[in-house]
């Protein structure tokens, strides 16, 4: 017995020798990362030398603290901003305000091998409008995917205002995966908002043409020129928008402008204002108003209210005219409907916001002083008795202003879009003052008032479109920058301010130059909700989520000719391909199909081929196909393009193009 | 005189002072039999929990890798990130991880089972003599591990490929704590799978002492006898004694 325990013991103590082996191994961990430490600045400098040297003020100090994340250290949120003409989507982190990607988007990004002969081009020739291809894109409003009215960090929807696009952006990978191309209009601004969960995608038109964009001439404004609002039908299992799904509702022509979808109460409602019921079409050459003021003479123009569950149905029962392979609810279907009302609101309005608990929707003023707060149950009221004031020239029905707002609220000049926080507050954009603008929803009353520089278009706020907004940070994205930043010639970057609004007062903490395009819309997610992929399975076509057909394995490499058509099954992993020398004759048809092999993160190659505008980036595992014509005989080096090893720069190899007859 | 006391008389007459003496009433000698069996097969099963364990752990950190490489070996094969430290390895020319001991690896199956089934026919059938013998085939089993990967981390880091990009001087990898390649730290340590055929070895020779020391005193025939009798361990002594 004695000795049966002394043995067991003796197992028992083995096996906690096992325990010490583990902890030893945290004491080697522990050991590196403090070998890999940056070593201590000591506190040789007091923090009160520094504020004097740096001429920092205490509030600065706070600014620095409240914004500064230190080396290694992640942000809390993040923000995906609109590039503006770059075609891009910014994704910014909050509160360091650093740049950590440029999604290429609609514009080719040489970079992420975005329109270099790779599997994106596909993506890119899908948003040709007409026989256009389009290089670039005027990116406004991005919109992340919604579940139950929250951000779900899933998908990322942005519209090109320039040529009527909506791209699809899938988080699992930030790539762009789709770029619809909207067949009825030629511009949009009133988009992309989805609705609380991501059934559709809303697109909403702004400068009226005729539906299908054939020639009218503008003398047949009035009847022939419409605008439209297209519900996108998301796909989630898909992950793409199906446009066979898809609806437009046909418009007046009163150039709509921005739009939200309701939520919670008013979900499956819509709501674009619009600012030219006057019907201008400039002629400033004949000595007519320009636009500006031809559309500014009525002291009222009408937001737009549309009931888009009962256009879905009327579209499933087939009362929808097909406009260039687009399904279109026509303006006398839906203005006897029901489906489409209008309500005055003061003229020239910007920003059509639905508050988080979706009971209303902000209209900024812009040429007006206030802030208008519809209230959403009286319009529904109001429709339901079919208590109208009158009907527009196309027949639809017209709510009575007064009847349809729960108030206005005095803000300054030139309030346009309002964000919202988690303790009722609203903050509006006052461009022309230059100004953010505080206030409560609840008593309608303005709270403060905080400079900001300079002239403020879009304002954002952590989650502050959503049904349950994060308050802490409110972000006015400036148009003008004015004297903010050192000099850079006369194209001046925008500005980015971060605003911390935890506080009694709103404080300004950082000021973020945006210099690669115009921003308008973004949105600030917390970082929590999003959950990207580091690396592909091997062989993955990041286009299908799937193995490409064509995906090489490590010891499969080939080189295989068929007639006049070369397939070259190429591997990419530090540091070298395999095959490094491929040799064609002239006129052949070239099919390179790559794979990268490998499986750590952040160990991506590029590939390309000199002086054939080829350039891949092959993050690990991703597979791309490249077809190219060897037209031109001659020698081509090859390589890789990321700086992925100490061995990069061997990471090399050669196309030889065989002249004809050679 | 009890026959307990006769019994351990006779065994001192006859110079075998080590045996324990015991009580050899019928429960008694069945919590013997129990104690040594069980403590058999709790060893046995330890070497089969082993099988589908990792033996060894490597961990290599460098600035790009801040949460490190991680492989293990197992019996069978290695798992971690073995892609990432072939590719690694092919710098300096070292062979790919999975060409390491293939015969071992086939074959590991047998052997796990084969020191299992040596170790309880050991236990079950050996004399007294011989009876220490039992330990054997489960203490070849950790030193044999140990033996056969050193001798395959001396000959992947003496067999480089001298086209290799890098030429660095044949080194024997770390096996156990701390080393340097390069810009990489390496810590090396018995995992899991190791630890347990440890635990086996030790619950074995307990079971291997508790049976050679516990056996024979009761036996009718211990003063003639310098053998553990297995049929005696495992039979009923009462019959043995009356043909004595």
């Amino acid at each position: 017995m004695q000795i049966a325990r002394r043995a067991l013991a003796l197992g028992v103590l083995m096996s906690l020798v096992g325990v010490a082996g583990l902890s030893c191994e945290n004491k080697a961990q522990k050991e590196f990362a403090k070998s890999q430490g940056s070593g201590n600045l000591g506190a040789s400098a007091s923090i009160k030398q520094l504020m004097a040297a740096r001429h920092l003020t205490e509030s600065d100090v706070e600014a620095a603290l409240k914004t500064f994340v230190p080396p290694g250290k992640r942000d809390e949120y993040m923000i995906f901003a609109s590039g503006g003409q770059s075609g891009q989507i910014l994704v910014l982190g909050v509160p360091s305000m650093r740049l950590l990607k440029v999604i290429g988007v609609f514009t080719p990004e040489p970079w992420q091998g975005y329109g270099y002969g790779g599997g994106s081009d596909k993506i890119l020739a899908a948003g040709a409008q007409g026989k256009k291809q389009i290089g670039w894109a005027d990116v406004h409003h991005p919109n992340l995917s919604e579940t139950n009215g929250d951000y779900d960090g899933q998908f990322l929807f942005v519209n090109d205002k320039a040529n009527g696009r909506v791209a699809v952006v899938d988080l699992d990978d930030f790539a762009t995966k789709q770029i619809v191309a909207n067949p009825l209009v030629g511009s949009d601004h009133g988009g992309a908002f989805v609705d609380p969960n991501t059934n559709y995608v809303i697109e909403t038109s702004q400068y009226p043409t005729p539906l299908g964009r054939d020639y009218a001439p503008l003398s047949s404004y009035k009847d022939k020129y419409r605008g439209v609002a297209v519900f996108w039908k998301f796909d989630r299992e898909k992950k793409r928008i199906d446009p066979s799904q898809s609806f437009g509702v046909e418009l007046p022509p009163y150039t709509q402008d921005l739009a939200d979808a309701g939520k919670l109460m008013s979900d499956g409602w819509a709501f674009i204002n619009s600012f030219n019921t006057e019907l201008s079409t400039g002629g400033t050459l004949q000595g007519k108003p320009p636009i500006e003021s031809g559309a500014s003479q009525n002291d009222m123009d009408y937001m737009h209210i549309i009931d888009f569950r009962k256009a879905e149905s009327l579209v499933k029962a087939g009362k929808a005219v097909t406009i260039k392979g687009m399904k279109v609810l026509p303006l006398a279907v839906s203005g006897a409907e029901g489906v489409l009302t209008l309500v005055g609101e003061p003229k020239s309005p910007h920003g059509c916001d639905v508050t988080p608990d979706g009971t209303a929707i902000v209209v900024g003023g812009k040429l007006d002083t206030h802030a208008t707060v519809f209230e959403f149950s009286k319009i529904k009221k109001l429709i339901e008795n079919k208590q109208y004031e009158g009907k527009d020239a196309y027949g639809v029905p017209i709510l009575a202003f007064k009847d349809a707002i729960r108030g206005q609220v005095e803000i300054g000049l030139g309030p346009l879009h309002t964000v919202f926080d988690n303790t009722g507050n609203a903050y509006t954009s006052v461009f022309i003052e230059s100004k953010v603008a505080k206030w409560s929803l609840k008593d309608m009353k303005l709270i403060e008032k905080l400079p900001v520089h300079y002239n403020i278009g879009h304002i954002m706020a952590a989650e502050g479109d959503t049904v349950s907004p994060d308050g802490k940070y409110v972000v006015a994205m400036n148009k003008m920058s004015i004297d903010r930043f050192t000099p850079v010639g006369p194209l001046y970057p925008q500005n980015f301010q971060l605003v911390d609004i935890t506080g009694e007062k709103m404080r300004l903490l950082s000021d973020t130059p945006i210099g690669i395009g115009e921003p308008h819309y973004s949105q600030m997610i917390k970082i929590d909700k999003l959950h990207p992929r580091q690396t592909y399975a091997v062989g993955t076509d990041i286009y299908t989520g799937q193995r490409d057909p064509n995906a090489v394995d490590g010891g499969k490499e080939r080189i295989v000719r068929n007639g006049t058509t070369v397939d070259v099954y190429m591997t990419a992993i530090r540091s070298h391909f395999v095959p490094d020398q491929i040799e064609v004759n002239e006129g052949d048809t070239v099919n390179i199909h790559i794979t990268n092999l490998e499986t750590a993160e952040d160990t991506t190659h590029g590939f390309t081929i000199n002086m054939h505008n080829i350039d891949l980036s092959l993050e690990p595992g991703k597979h791309e196909n490249v077809t190219f014509v060897a037209d031109t005989p001659g020698v081509f080096p090859m390589y890789c393009t990321e700086f992925c090893s100490a061995l990069h720069l061997e990471m090399a190899g050669y196309l030889l193009v065989k002249p004809k007859g050679a | 005189m009890t026959h307990l006391a006769e019994q351990r008389e006779r065994a001192e007459a006859s110079g075998v002072h080590h045996l324990t003496v015991l009580s050899n009433d019928e429960p008694a000698r069945r919590a013997r039999r129990s104690w040594t069996l069980a403590l058999a097969t709790l060893g046995v099963l330890a070497f089969a929990l082993s099988f589908s364990q990792s033996w060894w752990k490597f961990t290599l950190y460098a600035p790009q890798y801040p949460h490190g490489l991680r492989l293990e070996i197992a019996l069978t094969g290695l798992q971690g990130d073995v892609h990432e430290i072939d590719m690694l390895n092919h710098y300096i020319g070292m062979r790919h991880l999975v060409q390491a001991a293939p015969i071992e690896r086939a074959y590991a199956s047998y052997g796990v089972a084969g020191v299992c089934f040596a170790v309880l026919v050991g236990i079950l059938l050996l004399g007294r003599r011989t009876g220490r013998l039992a330990l054997l085939p489960a203490l070849l089993f950790p030193i044999g591990f140990i033996t056969d990967s050193f001798a395959w981390l001396y000959a992947f880091g003496h067999q480089l490929d001298p086209r290799a990009p890098l030429h660095v001087p044949p080194f024997t990898p770390q096996m156990f704590g701390n080393g340097q390649i390069g810009q990489f730290m390496t810590f090396a340590e018995p995992a899991l799978g190791f630890w347990l055929s440890v635990v086996g070895v030790a619950l074995v020779a307990a079971a291997v002492e508790y049976r050679q020391r516990a056996v024979c005193a009761h036996c009718a025939h211990a003063a003639k006898c310098k053998d553990v009798c297995p049929v005696h361990f495992l039979g009923n002594p009462g019959k043995l004694e009356k043909s004595a």
